[in-house]
């Protein structure tokens, strides 16, 4: 029997007998998705749209990618601004069990930030503020598999990635 | 959806906030004063979550805060039927036991 290859918009294939297989069920779960979103106030809810119209995810990946993708677009807006033409594509991409998020952008600070990046901080009590922070990037580390950033003369990246 | 909406109603002697809607760095403010306000009030504030879409660390951060004043002060403050989301946000802490987390209005 062929194997229907999915298509890019998403969706899960159906069940049959030769899909049982692992295999073919890994090769069968390829998909992506990709937008440029504003960088600017209030596109975290561009972001989040962008996540609940990941239909090739499973709802529970999906909230995953949400969650720890906001916290990254969050930061990326109140910390890396201004953004070269004030957007950020990101992609989303299944390939078998793992997905991938990954954000590309060109900041003039984000360089000299990773430099000085203190990943391991506890959270803080802001009082100025009256609540904890620096709970956002230990959410990310709980939910993603892996975090990495690089930044590039050209271009600036975080890639996320997830495994069930 | 990018409004928060909160509803307040009594129930016995509870002081419920129902929140609907996305918690984040853009309508926390709204959610902290609701439930800051609410703790000043209140002996025992209930923080309904079921309605909440996404919840970003500026929520859990107020909530977090709201917790350690009402332990302050003697008070209690419960976190109601929290969505799918809200309740993977609360455990991507690493504070998962912090929060006192209820299925039912009438566990409390």
């Amino acid at each position: 029997m062929p194997l229907k290859a999915p298509s890019k918009a998403g969706g899960r294939p159906e069940s049959t007998a030769a899909l049982r297989h692992p295999a073919a069920r890994l090769r069968l779960r390829l998909a992506e998705a990709t937008a440029v979103l504003p960088a600017a106030d209030r596109g975290v809810f561009a972001f989040e749209s962008f996540v609940d119209g990941l239909g090739f995810l499973e709802p529970r990946e999906r909230a995953r990618v949400k969650l720890a993708g906001s916290e990254i677009f969050d930061n990326l807006m109140h910390h890396a601004a201004p953004l070269r033409g004030d957007a950020v594509t990101v992609r989303a991409s299944l390939r078998g069990e793992r997905c991938t998020l990954a954000f590309y952008f060109k900041s003039q600070t984000f360089g000299t930030r990773l430099g000085a990046c203190e990943d391991e901080r506890e959270p803080l009590f802001d009082p100025e503020r009256r609540r904890w922070r620096g709970i956002g990037l230990k959410m990310c580390r709980n939910l993603a598999f892996k975090i990495r950033y690089r930044s590039g003369a050209a271009l600036d990246r975080i890639y996320l990635e997830f495994r069930p | 959806m990018t409004q928060l909406d909160i509803v307040e109603r009594r129930d016995g002697d509870r002081h419920v906030v129902a929140v609907a809607g996305p918690v984040n760095s853009y309508t926390y403010t709204d959610f902290q004063e609701k439930v800051n306000k609410a703790l000043v009030q209140h002996p025992l504030v209930v923080v309904d979550m079921e309605k909440v879409t996404t919840l970003s660390s500026a929520g859990i951060g107020v909530l977090m805060a709201a917790l350690d004043d009402a332990e302050a002060e003697g008070k209690r403050i419960a976190i109601l039927r929290p969505s799918e989301i809200a309740m993977l946000a609360l455990e991507s802490t690493g504070f998962g036991d912090r929060f006192p987390v209820y299925k039912n209005l009438r566990d409390l």
